[in-house]
């Protein structure tokens, strides 16, 4: 850069001659300099911002561009680079203990359509409203004439369906894969399996959740695609589950009940072989829940987790195992048994009168409320219901479906020492046939806390001990009198050496009190009572059959007889040997122990 | 030429000065946040509530404002300029400490009659801050490295505050209008040479640091960046968003469906379908034709604006002033970039049009200080 001096000698000399001043010289020269220099750094600033705006300008193309491109767009979504690939099989099979199908996918179609491809849009509104009759064909027709470029006409198709509307032969019918939950047993299991519907929904695909069941409890795992081939394997048995439904069905029907329920468990994993409650459904089409009406005669409804009753004298073999199991009686000790036993204005008194006193033993296989009260009072309150909250009746059971979190045992508000005597045979608690299941595994295995579980274990799945494999022990022989010469006769089946305890309890009126004439029948048996390896619990609702001249409701009469029926047909299934030839005709009574 | 060195008496006082406002951009200003409050009417399904009503009221506010500092002299501003980034920094801290969690971020905080989002404030007074340093900074010391490295650390500062809230969308514009104002000031071109080539280094080591401990992205950030690639990849993930943007834009065709009349957003298919995705709404219900219009309207605010930066020939005024052209300019090409997945979605808001306060309130203080130099410049 040539700078110019800001004082030229030659320019001053001259100034200097002709008088002016040489300042004004030097001023004007800054001034120049400055001009120069603002031009310059203007100049770059303007480049730089004509960069800028050419910048802009080209912005400003992409996207006005851009959105012409995608104005003049079909309105479909865009295709998925692999097509079909992304979307089998994107939930897990569910398969029982050996491996077969409980849940699996299928592939369907969606059907939508493009107005803006159609050939002769009213003539394919008329197509498919012949193929579909519900579909309104006015809708259909404004839909296709209108500006819609998009519509959804059907989220699920069957195959027969989709050739039909392919006749129609309109370029803008588009049928998408959609993939939807199948439950090839039907009904069966349907409690456990709960069922699935569809979350957010796209043409090439659609996502499926559990709604319920285990659906719904492993959806997590279900939906992960890393389980891609790794089933989720329940400890369901399918052909005993079928077994228990069809022996539980026909029971129902026989006995009048209006629901039931069934639970078939094994006492030293805790695994769940077979859970059924009545009336059920189709997972495949999972109804509505009701929105009137007492949910709990609700298809939906899972007795066998989620229906807590007083479940009645079933509770009595607790009492006596505790008391066993405390060092308080033996099985020989006698007790009073004198009626009514009264506790301030309450009176307990037995079904009927069993004499003056009974030994221990006696009162459970004869059933006696009075008896097992006594047991009650020696064992005291906070013993008792230490003993209840270690065997998991206080809390809803840790079974893995969602509904089990809804069976929460109803307690006493107040634990008196009058609900410790009520508790003391079913009364004053209640709790669900799961629970009771629980119960009963622990007196069979030897004394072990189960939790029970609807997953495939490997091996015995002991929790902490509640009483002696002594105390156990004993408690099994008096279940398995019971059927051998008390309450629960009708419960032999030869060759598998039955126990079990009856319980028939009035059920509670909505408002307060009982009915006199609507039972909760249960029975829960163990078997084979020597070495026990499953716990059976029937519950029927509301039974009441007619037999030699009188209507009966008791459990003896009731559920005693259909879970006899149910041990006949699953202990072969289940791999038991019977002990014995088979009986029938030959008469002789098995005793044993 | 600095302010120092022209009179200012030509400038008006009083409230003279309303008269001498910028009134084209007023009232283009005014138009863009009217389209605004006709689609929060529509996206609410014709309703003044939840969106609509809040909106106006804040743009009211706004425009009082915008008022305000435009009344003020401009080297008023350029003065305090240094302290407003330091509050915008204390902000920025106070957050990260005592901020309040929101859709997964922390970027809020209270102060009781507002929730400000000091992010926002900060656009603003970075761009104060640099028109200002280089108003101080001689001519010949632009180029200089140490004089170029300090600016880029006031840049870098925020910038990384921002980040770690987290919120990408709003560290990438302080990037972007930070870089954009150097360039403008005439810092030497070889210099951005050098960050372009770095920044493509950049990119391919947070492709690379995927799933290493030192990943320097959030994975739902990599994620976006998988969809952007790939919308197709998930289609009802990530994917979803431009995936259901795409169709609305697609069915809004030429000239729409018509006011009130879209379904894709109405019906709730997009989430967020009145904050970031608004846009969306406007396209399915005017068209191509109406959104090639909004597109024109902000062209039109950023034309006034250069025009501004380029009559007034104090260098404050005139970098502020472009740098608030560009952090509009890049607040709107961004969110229509993102909306029409030209570039990941990363969170900008349609400016004047989305519904939010602390956007809206700094916008129209910018525009405030666009009318103070346009009011205050040499005559």
């Amino acid at each position: 850069m040539i700078r110019i001096p800001l004082r030229p000698l030659a320019r001053i000399l001259k100034a200097r001659d002709m008088g002016e001043n040489p300042d004004a010289i030097e001023n004007e020269n800054i001034r120049r300099r400055h001009v120069e220099m603002e031009d310059r750094a203007r100049t770059r600033a303007e480049g730089r911002i004509l960069v800028l705006g050419a910048f802009f300008i080209c912005a400003f193309t992409l996207v006005g561009g851009r959105m012409g491109m995608l104005a003049t767009s079909m309105a479909a979504e865009p295709l998925a680079s692999a097509t079909g690939t992304t979307i089998v099989s994107q939930r897990v099979d569910i398969v029982d203990r050996k491996g077969r199908i409980l849940a699996t996918n299928f592939d369907t179609h969606s059907l939508y359509a493009q107005p803006p491809l159609m050939v002769d849009p009213v003539a394919a509104a008329k197509g498919l409203v012949a193929v579909f009759p519900d579909l309104d064909e006015a809708r259909l027709i404004k839909d296709f004439t209108g500006k819609r470029k998009f519509v959804w006409v059907k989220k699920r198709i069957s195959p027969e369906q989709k050739q039909m509307v392919h006749d129609i032969g309109d370029p803008g019918l588009l049928f998408g894969p959609r993939e939807m939950r199948l439950y090839p047993n039907g009904r069966l299991a349907a409690h456990i399996m709960g069922g699935a519907s569809f979350g957010k929904e796209g043409v090439h695909a659609a996502e499926v959740i559990g709604v319920a069941g285990v659906e719904k409890q492993f959806d997590g795992y279900l939906r992960d695609p890393a389980n891609g081939d790794k089933p989720l394997q329940l400890s369901l048995d399918l052909t005993v589950q079928a077994a228990t439904e069809r022996v539980l069905f026909g029971g129902m029907k026989l006995m009048n009940a209006k629901g039931a329920t069934a639970v078939v468990m094994n006492v030293h994993t805790g695994e769940v072989l077979a859970s059924v409650s009545l009336p059920d459904f189709d997972p495949n089409d999972r109804p509505r829940a009701p929105t009137e009406g007492d949910p709990s005669d609700s298809p939906l409804f899972n007795r066998a987790v989620q229906g807590v009753y007083e479940l009645g004298s079933v509770f009595k073999i607790f009492t006596a195992a505790q008391a066993l199991d405390l060092g308080l009686v033996n099985p020989e000790t006698i007790i009073n048994i004198r009626g009514p036993l009264r506790w301030g204005k309450f009176s307990i008194k037995d079904y009927k009168y069993y004499g003056p006193e009974l030994s221990v033993t006696e009162i459970i296989v004869k059933s006696s409320n009075i008896g097992t009260a006594r047991l009650a009072l020696q064992i005291g309150t906070k013993r008792q219901k230490a003993f209840m909250n270690d065997m998991g009746m206080l809390d809803p059971t840790p079974f893995e479906i969602v509904e089990a979190a809804g069976g929460k045992p109803l307690l006493p508000k107040n634990w008196s020492e009058l609900s410790t005597m009520t508790i003391s045979y079913g009364h004053g608690l209640s709790t669900s046939p799961m629970h009771l299941a629980a119960g009963y595994s622990a007196i069979a295995n030897g004394g072990h806390y189960v939790s029970p579980t609807i997953l495939k274990q490997n091996g015995p799945q002991y929790g902490p001990r509640l009483m002696s494999a002594q105390a156990a022990a004993q408690a099994r022989v008096m279940l398995r009198k019971v059927v051998t010469e008390g309450t629960a006769s009708f419960g032999e089946v030869p060759g598998y050496h039955v126990g079990g305890k009856t319980g028939s309890a009035d059920k509670p009126k909505p408002r307060g009190g009982y009915y006199d004439n609507k039972v909760i029948s249960t029975f829960a048996a163990i078997f084979p009572a020597h070495d026990p390896k499953y716990v059976v619990v029937v519950t029927l609702d509301e039974a009441s059959v007619f037999t030699y001249g009188e209507e009966r409701r008791t459990a003896g009469w009731t559920a005693v007889p259909v879970a006899a029926e149910m041990i006949t047909r699953i202990a072969p299934l289940l791999g038991l040997r019977p002990s014995g030839a088979p009986q029938g005709s030959s008469g002789i009574v098995l005793t044993s122990q | 030429m600095s302010y120092l060195e022209y009179s200012v008496k030509s400038a008006p006082s009083g409230l003279r000065k309303i008269l001498y406002l910028n009134w084209p951009l007023t009232i283009l200003v005014v138009t863009v946040a009217g389209v605004g409050f006709l689609m929060l009417y529509s996206v609410a399904g014709g309703s003044f509530t939840p969106w609509a009503e809040p909106q106006i009221k804040r743009f009211g506010a706004g425009f009082l404002v915008m008022l305000g500092v435009a009344m003020v002299p401009i080297w008023f501003w350029r003065n305090i300029s240094v302290v407003a980034y330091g509050v915008s920094i204390l902000l920025l801290l106070a957050v990260a400490f005592f901020g309040d969690v929101g859709m997964g971020a922390k970027r809020w905080i209270d102060l009781g009659f507002i929730r400000l989002q000091p992010s926002e404030l900060t656009k603003i007074t970075m761009v104060m801050l640099l028109a200002a340093y280089y108003d101080w900074l001689p001519a010949k010391r632009i180029s200089k490295p140490l004089w170029v490295a300090l600016p880029v650390l006031l840049i870098l500062l925020p910038t990384f505050m921002v980040l770690r809230q987290p919120d990408l969308g709003t560290s990438i514009l302080l990037l972007f209008a930070g870089g954009g104002l150097m360039f403008l000031a005439g810092v030497h071109w070889a210099y951005f040479a050098a960050v372009i080539v770095s920044g493509v280094g950049l990119v391919v080591a947070v492709f690379e640091s995927r799933g290493t401990t030192w990943q320097l992205l959030k994975g739902y950030q990599y994620k976006r960046i998988d969809t952007f690639l790939d919308p197709g990849s998930d289609p009802l993930g990530a994917g979803y968003h431009i995936t259901q943007s795409k169709i609305a834009l697609g069915s809004g065709g030429w000239t729409g469906r018509g006011f009130m009349q879209g379904t894709q957003s109405r019906l709730n298919f997009l989430p967020e379908k009145h904050t970031d995705f608004i846009f969306t709404t406007l396209a399915e219900e005017f068209g191509f034709v109406g959104g090639i219009s909004l597109l024109g309207l902000y062209s039109l605010i950023i034309i006034f604006c250069v025009a501004t930066a380029i009559a007034t020939r104090d260098r404050f005024s005139s970098l502020v002033t472009s740098g608030i052209a560009i952090t509009f300019f890049l607040f709107f090409a961004v969110n229509m970039s993102m909306v029409m997945g030209l570039v990941p979605v990363v969170g900008v808001p349609l400016p004047l049009v989305s519904y939010g306060g602390s956007v809206m309130l700094v916008l129209m203080a910018a525009f405030g200080l666009v009318h103070s130099a346009h009011i205050h410049r040499p005559r």
